[in-house]
């Protein structure tokens, strides 16, 4: 208990220390925008890929801002387009069909290493940072108090193939010795569940069919406003690089920094701005980063296969 | 990946971000709706309706159209049976020979019982079927996420009801569906990480459902004792003694209004320090407290100021069977004081409080001379609460007092237009004024006096409510004001009326005025400007949750008040509303250390009243002055102001700002 609370009152104290960093950084940054260029309609248009988080027609509907935007600095041709789910949005970029792509860190490092996607932006979330964690999430009425009570209990995770809805929930077992960095059945719990998604396996916890969940840190928000103080978040996980925008190998070195020009450039001060990222996966804007960022993800991924090289995330070098 | 796992594995991290960065930032407590299936939904809205009294009869068969539409899937004979025992045992109900009289209770409430009942049974049927084609399909991964995610939708037309009277079987249903998830497997991820579909779970978990489906609700009954509700009454471990908190239907809103408006307080604007009047503030705490009201208001969290917000109106407001027109509701009905229940569907537009101490008499149809009487009505006869003390009537009567007008730089003390109001408006002023033979020789300011605040202090018959019988004379409406009008839309008793130009075409088509289009426009502007206002909505909708959380505070000042009148009961109710209103709208607030300081400060508020009820008042005092305290040194980071930290400017300078790699390096759970 007494090491539980230490850690805590660190992650506490890291938290406040980030996000005021993070602050400065908002501060600091100017936002400038490229000049606006003519649209040449001859030009090739940029492909883009969209994940969706509604249903299709609503994506497209809120990307339109996004994308009159980039058309009116890039002077090119824009289309958006909207892809189910990473595989769909990482096998366009490979065949040809997406220039850019909104993914998780998951995704963007398979496709790092399988076609040479490159890094372009990382997302900042409300908080400031461009990164997030995971949490095991409890009921707090469970008497489960720390991370050992839940030998031989069941845990609900989003899915398989899920970096913050799996394998960072999963490393925080592992860092602690609890499990086996590679996965053994029945090893620990009683039961894993993958229940389909961030809500379904919160819900799962929250109704007592599983004594835990293992999701992303903003899973608690999926909850009920009166519903948030009954659970606790047990630990969290190391954090990962947030949701990031990649390019295809071979998009100019040229295009590719006015792209990022353009993206840098959304001020959430500006009305017009605010409106596009609002619609834009509700970001507060992006920050340039290096593939080292994803070192430590990287080195969890691969335990489990899904990174092959994870030396590819070791250096310094800028995408 | 299949199709409905991968909509959640990609899209909900992406929903939770926008779920969580976008509310985080700009609003307070805002209760999102539950997502339910269409034809679920309708279901819900069926059996919320049949447990009125009276039964929207049109509106139960528009929303069992939906599920006989949705049986067709399974075969259009169902569907045809369905449809047609439902119609006709409506039509049963309502159709009324001439000089027959309308069918007593026993027949209305043995109509809703049948429609429950086929509706319950129905929905029942799409569950049941969509599991066999569940079972069906597991050599398709796609097609069988498709019937996974289309069952456990259906199933949502009986969870509620089985997670409070049914536990064990909630819990063991609630595996059956993780456990039919897992058994879908995976998709490969760029070739990686493919699970083959469990087709045997799949039976097994499907069989276990349908099992339950088929005994519970398969051939439904409604019991008799109780309310119309999918109790799984066939089931061994059924208990019968539970009870099921209320909840509202489907396509309700009772969110209070946003952007926020602006509400006067008549001391604050002349520079009274509000935590100086604790007899006010008190009362703002009664207007924001569910507690002095009963069941099912309280569990629901309905209070003066979710239908009055900040005084106001609440022009979203709506739940589904008690609302014609948004923003109104009908208080007589037995849904939230069955005791008081009139019988008759009478919603009545929520109206605006602004001014209300020179609006008298009170309630739409002006029945109650006195303010103090009407407060009491609503508390008791509305909404179901406890006698009041004479002291939170008191309290409530303060805190209305002050609540003021918008100012109006366009009128004149008499209530005339000056030189600032557009030209328009000042034509339209002549005909607001102008005498009409076809109104008996009175002008609209004969009822809406121009000098006395545009009210008469009478109710008049204007032709707008449909009365009891030919010639009953039971149509008479309170005068309503028109200051401040402009913002709360709809007009009318009963909200019938969207704008003000169509009260205008109203009372022209009604009295045959014979108005130009000119004439129109000018009385619209006229109105438009006597009802305008300055600043109507506070300008920054972001400070909604901190401003919440600064109401508490103030409300706090009333706890001297309450104990040197040794109203330990009435300090009660305000620790409790405290609390529970801190967190409501932490939530709300911009940064994750602010929730924290608000949470800290509903736990002290659980501790006062904590020593309050022990009796012990020193330990009361100590605890009211940390939870002000608390809050004064962290009024900027409520606000969000202050960034967490800023306080402390030796940590600002201690570092530059750190790349992003140098954010993860700080983490203590990383190894380095």
């Amino acid at each position: 208990m007494k090491r539980f609370i230490i850690l805590f009152a660190l992650l506490i104290a890291g938290f406040i220390v980030s996000s005021l960093y993070a602050a400065e950084d908002a501060e600091l940054a100017v936002k400038t925008k490229p000049p606006e260029r003519a649209l040449d309609v001859k030009a090739e248009p940029l492909n883009i890929a969209f994940i969706s988080y509604a249903n299709p027609q609503q994506v497209v509907r809120d990307s339109e801002g996004v994308v009159n935007y980039l058309q009116k600095y890039l002077g090119v041709p824009v289309k958006g387009f909207v892809t189910l789910d990473y595989g769909s949005a990482v096998e366009a970029m490979r065949s040809g069909k997406a220039d850019l792509a909104f993914v998780d860190p998951l995704a963007f490092m398979m496709a790092h290493e399988l076609i040479g996607a490159r890094l372009l932006l990382l997302e900042v979330y409300a908080n400031g940072k461009p990164s997030y964690h995971s949490c095991i999430w409890v009921r707090k009425d469970s008497g489960i108090k720390k991370l050992e009570d839940l030998r031989g209990k069941s845990i609900a995770f989003a899915d398989q193939v899920d970096m913050s809805g799996h394998i960072l929930p999963r490393d925080v077992f592992v860092k602690t010795g609890l499990l086996s960095s590679k996965r053994i059945e029945g090893e620990f719990f009683k039961q894993v569940y993958f229940a389909g998604g961030d809500e379904q396996a919160m819900r799962a916890m929250f109704n007592g069919f599983t004594d835990a969940a293992g999701v992303s840190q903003y899973s608690l928000s999926l909850l009920r406003i009166e519903e948030r103080d009954q659970v606790i978040a047990l630990a969290n996980s190391i954090e990962s690089p947030s949701h990031l925008i990649m390019a295809k190998k071979d998009l100019p070195e040229k295009t590719a920094a006015l792209i990022k020009q353009v993206f840098l450039g959304l001020d959430r001060n500006n009305a017009d701005d605010k409106a596009i990222l609002d619609k834009l996966y509700g970001v507060q804007g992006y920050t340039e980063a290096s593939l080292s960022d994803f070192k430590e993800v990287a080195k969890v991924a691969a335990g489990y296969g899904f990174v092959k090289k994870p030396e590819f995330f070791a250096g310094s070098s800028k995408p | 990946m299949s199709l409905f796992k991968n909509l959640f594995f990609t899209g909900f991290l992406s929903f939770i971000f926008l779920a969580m960065n976008v509310p985080q930032v700009s609003h307070a407590h805002v209760i999102k709706p539950e997502q339910f299936h269409p034809v679920v939904e309708s279901y819900r809205r069926v059996m919320f309706l049949l447990n009125l009294n009276p039964v929207l009869w049109d509106d139960v068969q528009t929303e069992t159209e939906h599920i006989a539409n949705e049986l067709e899937t399974i075969s259009k004979k169902i569907a045809d049976v369905y449809r047609k025992t439902v119609n006709d045992a409506i039509t049963k109900a309502t159709a009324l020979e001439e000089g027959e009289d309308p069918p007593g209770p026993d027949v209305r409430k043995e109509t809703a019982r049948v429609v429950f009942e086929l509706s319950t049974r129905a929905v029942a049927d799409l569950l049941t079927n969509e599991l066999v084609e569940l079972k069906a399909s597991t050599g398709d991964r796609k097609k069988a996420a498709e019937c996974l995610e289309l069952s456990r939708k259906y199933w949502a037309g009986f969870e509620y009801e089985v997670q409070f009277t049914d536990q064990p079987m909630f819990r063991k249903i609630g595996l059956c569906w993780l456990k039919m998830v897992n058994a879908l497997g995976n998709e490969p991820l760029l070739g990686q990480g493919e699970i083959p579909v469990d087709a045997k779970t799949i039976q097994k978990e499907s069989d276990e459902i349908i099992n339950y489906v088929k005994t519970s609700y398969g051939n439904f009954y409604a019991p008799e004792d109780r309310a119309f509700a999918p109790v799984p009454l066939a089931s061994r471990t059924f208990n019968a003694h539970a009870v099921i908190p209320p909840k509202l239907p489907p396509g309700s809103n009772i969110n209070k209004q946003r952007p926020r408006p602006r509400q006067i307080l008549n001391l604050v604007a002349r520079g009274v320090d509000e935590t100086q009047t604790p007899l006010v503030a008190f009362g703002d705490m009664v207007f924001d407290s569910s507690l002095i009201f009963g069941e099912p208001a309280r569990s629901l969290n309905i209070n003066c100021n979710v239908c009055h917000n900040k005084s106001i109106t609440n022009p979203q407001f709506k739940i589904p069977g008690l609302t014609k027109n948004a923003g109104g509701l009908d208080v007589s009905s037995n849904f939230f004081a069955p005791h008081a229940n009139n019988g008759h569907f009478d919603p009545v537009d929520i109206p605006d409080l602004r001014g209300i101490r020179f609006t008298a008499p009170y309630g739409r149809n002006g029945r109650f001379s006195s303010l103090r009487d009407f407060i009491r009505n609503v508390i008791v006869n509305e909404f179901n609460g406890p006698e009041p003390d004479p002291i939170i009537v008191d309290a409530m009567l303060a805190y209305m007092m002050e609540f003021d007008f918008l100012p109006n730089s366009m009128l004149n003390k008499d209530g005339t237009l000056n030189s600032k109001a557009p030209k328009d408006a000042r034509q339209g002023e002549k005909l607001f004024n102008k005498p009409f033979a076809q109104m008996n020789g009175m002008s609209c300011a004969s009822c809406h006096i121009p000098s006395a605040n545009f009210v008469d202090g009478k109710r008049h018959d204007i032709g707008s409510v449909k009365g009891a019988e030919e010639d009953s004379i039971d149509r008479a409406m309170d005068t309503p004001t028109l200051l401040s009008a402009k913002y709360t839309a709809p007009y009318f008793h009963n909200g019938s009326l969207e704008t003000l130009r169509d009260v205008v075409l109203w009372f022209n088509k009604n009295y045959n005025l014979n108005l130009t289009q000119n004439e129109v426009v000018y009385l619209r502007a006229y109105l438009e400007t006597i009802s305008d206002g300055k600043e109507a909505y506070e300008e920054n909708p972001d400070v909604a949750a901190p401003a919440e959380v600064e109401e508490q505070n103030f409300f706090m000042a009333s706890w001297e008040f309450l104990r040197d009148k040794g109203k330990f009961d009435l300090a009660d109710l305000l620790f409790r509303t405290v609390a529970q209103e801190l967190r409501n709208e932490k939530w709300g607030l911009k940064y994750p250390e602010a929730t924290e300081v608000v949470e800290k400060m509903a736990q002290i508020a659980d501790a006062a009243r904590a020593a309050n009820q022990a009796g012990q008042i020193e330990t009361v005092n100590v605890k009211v002055a940390e939870f002000r305290r608390l809050y004064e040194e962290n009024t900027g980071l409520i606000g969000g102001e202050e960034t967490p930290g800023e306080a402390k400017p030796e940590k600002k300078a201690a570092k530059a700002a750190p790349s992003v790699n140098q954010h993860i390096e700080d983490y203590p759970y990383v190894r380095k």
